[in-house]
């Protein structure tokens, strides 16, 4: 046991000293970092305030244009020649010169600075609606009253609603909860993969270097193979522990120096939302209320399942690993450099890329027979179970799967030890399939 | 009856300075037989030579005694008792097929294959530093090792083979890789192990050194033991009765008259002698040959001529 220790702390060490351990350990984060920031950063670039004046010829638009919380309208008459100065002068960010009224369908929009993306497409929008209501309201004849009552009935908005076990409902957030599991899937995915590979080159390394037999002379073969694996594993846990560490580090210190930089714009705005209600058309209303819903929902989310979801994600990340990395042991063991590693590993990861291949019908239906049976089937779970986890999964599933993986991967671990402590005294020779289930009855 | 105690005696007496015995070993992989019936034992404090041609099954047999495989059937006893797991610190093996990390330093990766064998840290250094002087690679400590050329990584190697001070040395071709004088140095070292009482096998096809620091010979062919024995006790075995015979002067016409029993294997004019392989027939002696040539000529030098473990190895492993 002591001798196995020796062998853990060798290959931790020696990998955590590697210049690539080193880099990767400060790229992750900077990664991460900057995946939150440069959203924000582009939001927060995007928000200010554009003032837009409405020069209309018919002034059919005169006070039909609703501000949001970027853009205000403002609205004058005369030539459009003096008026269109005025986004050079900077007294507004753009004019919009709109032709020939309601029946046109052509209008021109001035500015000096690039306005942000949007404002093309929020100015659009509300014209087309203008000019549909405008002209419903002609063609039939209705008092504007009445059309704003039946505007306001017109509207719908679903709320989705998760019934569990015990007839409780919960509110829920498919979109997010989805994403957050694909996300969680490629991780492991991509996490399983790099260590697993480490540990197939690690023991190759061993054999190529012809350093393997002097050390089976002072320790026995799974000590050695289980040394390995578990210092990699460190590696990896230390890994994450580092990225997780530093990323905070990274965004407490952009807190730090501007404090309102992850101020969430949707909050500060819906409270002033909700304090004008009163002047707000039923439009807005409904969606202030959206808004509303998705922010509890998040939350929701969050406090269902999110201390699930942390353990699960590290319990079938680790187990996925050890599965995949006593495999990958074994096909180390048995051939003689990376490029014969390529016939034996082929069936040992097709069930991980049918995984990622599928990840998104699985992803759609998360409760379908496909991902069900992936979330059970110990080598394809560690993925399928975690697209699960987000949309809800009955206790007695997530254990069984747990469950199956663990007991599956003591058989592999059996099987791969046999593997290997034949293996890796095969030198020079082309192994079959034939001589590795030789070597597993053995 | 009284043959009985007497042998019985001389079992215990064996058992004594027995280091290893090995019963009835039997081992077959998948497509061949490795091993068959090979028994044997090694005493304490000798070097054992084990010979045979390449897929003898020496490797085998050294991999099962360092317990890195097991065999079908038979038993070894290591000191008088069935060979253990714990035996392994007392056993050092220099595989063929050797080599280190490329990437660790020298030092740092000798610390970590001599604690492997048991060793404290501490232990560890103060060992390897006494090597690494006597060895003058020293300046080597804290350089990687692929920056070390072929001889020094296989000092680095013996090193850390001897470094727990096994009571038995398996050394499977130890002089691959040495220049002459490397391969002097590791033979002397070799020979300084078995005086301070280490029992050493040497697997090796360098007969020559074979010869010069090997005590008994165990001979594998085709999976079997065909030859076992005191390196002079086999030499003795195999003698052909060959003398070599150095005389003065140029002439050899009294060789004529030669008797029939003594054959001229070869014969060799030098400048002012004459050299001459003769091989005797038994029950002729050696004496009757110097009889024959004192009163007709001078002699210079007489020496039996034994077979060479190569001429021996040969001739068992071919017949």
């Amino acid at each position: 046991m002591n001798k196995t220790l020796l062998i853990i702390s060798r290959e931790y060490l020696t990998r955590i000293k590697k210049k690539s351990f080193i880099i990767m350990t400060i790229l992750g984060p900077l990664l991460m970092a900057a995946l939150i920031v440069v959203p924000l950063y582009i939001v927060h670039k995007s928000e200010k305030e554009t003032h837009v004046l409405v020069v209309d010829d018919n002034d059919y638009f005169l006070n039909k244009f609703t501000d949001t919380k970027k853009v205000f309208f403002s609205y004058l008459s005369g030539d459009i020649n003096d008026l269109k100065k005025k986004c050079i002068s900077g007294e507004y960010d753009a004019v919009l010169h709109i032709l020939g009224g309601i029946q046109s369908n052509r209008s021109n929009l001035y500015y000096h600075k690039e306005p942000s993306l949007s404002l093309r497409g929020t100015i659009e929008e509300q014209m087309n609606k203008i000019i549909f209501d405008k002209s419903l309201i002609d063609s039939f004849n209705i008092a504007p009253p009445l059309f704003a009552t039946l505007k306001e009935r017109s509207q719908t908005h679903i709320v989705a609603l998760q019934i569990d076990e015990h007839g409780n409902e919960q509110k829920s957030f498919t979109e997010i909860n989805r994403i957050i599991g694909i996300v969680a899937g490629f991780l492991i995915y991509f996490f399983i993969f790099m260590f697993a590979s480490q540990v197939l080159r690690s023991v190759l390394e061993e054999k190529t270097n012809r350093i393997v037999e002097v050390l089976i002379a002072s320790v026995r073969p799974i000590q050695l193979m289980l040394g390995k694996i578990i210092g990699v594993a460190l590696v990896g846990l230390t890994q994450f522990a580092l990225w997780i560490v530093l990323t905070i580090g990274i965004l407490g210190a952009i807190q730090l120096s501007t404090p309102d930089f992850f101020q969430l714009e949707e909050t500060t705005e819906l409270v002033s939302n909700i304090d004008n209600q009163a002047q707000l058309t039923p439009a807005d209303n409904s969606i202030a209320l959206q808004k509303t819903n998705i922010l509890n929902e998040i939350n929701n989310f969050y406090s269902f399942s999110f201390s699930t979801f942390i353990i699960a994600f590290f319990f079938f990340f680790l187990m996925g690993y050890l599965l995949y990395s006593t495999l990958f042991a074994a096909v180390g063991s048995a051939v003689d450099n990376e490029t014969d590693s390529q016939q034996f590993l082929m069936p040992v990861t097709i069930p991980l890329l049918l995984t990622i291949i599928l990840i998104m019908p699985m992803a759609e239906d998360p409760n379908g027979a496909l991902a069900w049976w992936f979330s059970m089937i110990p080598l394809t779970s560690p993925i399928a179970m975690l697209i699960r986890i987000p949309s809800g999964v009955p206790l007695w599933e997530l254990l069984t799967s747990m469950g199956l993986l663990v007991l599956f991967f003591f058989f592999c671990a059996w099987i791969a030890a046999k593997i290997y402590r034949t293996g890796i005294l095969m030198y020079g020779q082309k192994i079959t399939y034939r001589d590795l289930f030789k070597w597993i009855k053995y | 009856m009284h043959q009985n105690v007497i042998r019985e005696k001389e079992k215990k007496r064996r058992k004594i300075v027995e280091l290893i015995r090995i019963n009835n070993i039997y081992k077959s992989f998948s497509n061949h037989q490795a091993l068959e019936d090979v028994s044997f034992s090694i005493s304490k404090g000798v070097i054992l030579g084990l010979l045979g041609p390449n897929g003898a099954g020496k490797t085998t047999l050294i991999r099962i005694l360092n317990q890195i495989i097991f065999p079908d059937s038979g038993e070894i006893l290591f000191n008088n008792k069935p060979l253990h797991r714990k035996h392994i610190e007392d056993i050092g093996y220099l595989p063929e097929e050797r080599g280190l990390y490329k990437k660790m330093k020298v030092g740092e990766q000798a610390i970590y294959l001599a604690r492997l064998k048991g060793l404290s840290e501490h232990e560890a250094i103060q060992r390897l530093k006494y090597w690494f002087k006597k060895f003058e690679i020293e300046s080597w400590w804290n350089r990687k090792v692929e920056e070390l050329s072929k001889g020094m990584q296989q000092k680095v190697q013996f090193i850390v083979t001897v470094i727990h001070q096994p009571g038995l040395l398996i050394f499977d071709e130890p002089f691959s890789g040495f220049d002459p004088i490397n391969t002097e140095i590791l033979k002397q070292e070799i020979l300084t192990l078995k005086e301070n009482g280490a029992t050493i096998i040497l697997s090796t096809h360098n007969m020559a050194s074979v010869e010069e620091i090997c005590d008994e010979i165990v001979l594998l062919n085709r999976s079997k033991k065909i030859l076992e024995g005191k390196l002079v006790d086999i030499k003795q075995h195999f003698k052909k009765h060959l003398f070599s015979i150095e005389f003065a002067g140029t002439s050899s016409d009294f060789l004529n008259s030669l008797p029939e029993n003594y054959k001229i294997l070869s014969q060799q004019e030098n400048y002012n002698s004459i050299s001459l392989t003769v091989q005797i027939t038994p029950p002729s002696q050696p004496n009757d040959l110097l009889n024959f040539f004192i009163p007709n000529t001078q002699i210079l030098s007489f020496q039996e001529v034994l077979p060479s473990m190569n001429e021996i190895f040969i001739e068992t492993v071919t017949s």
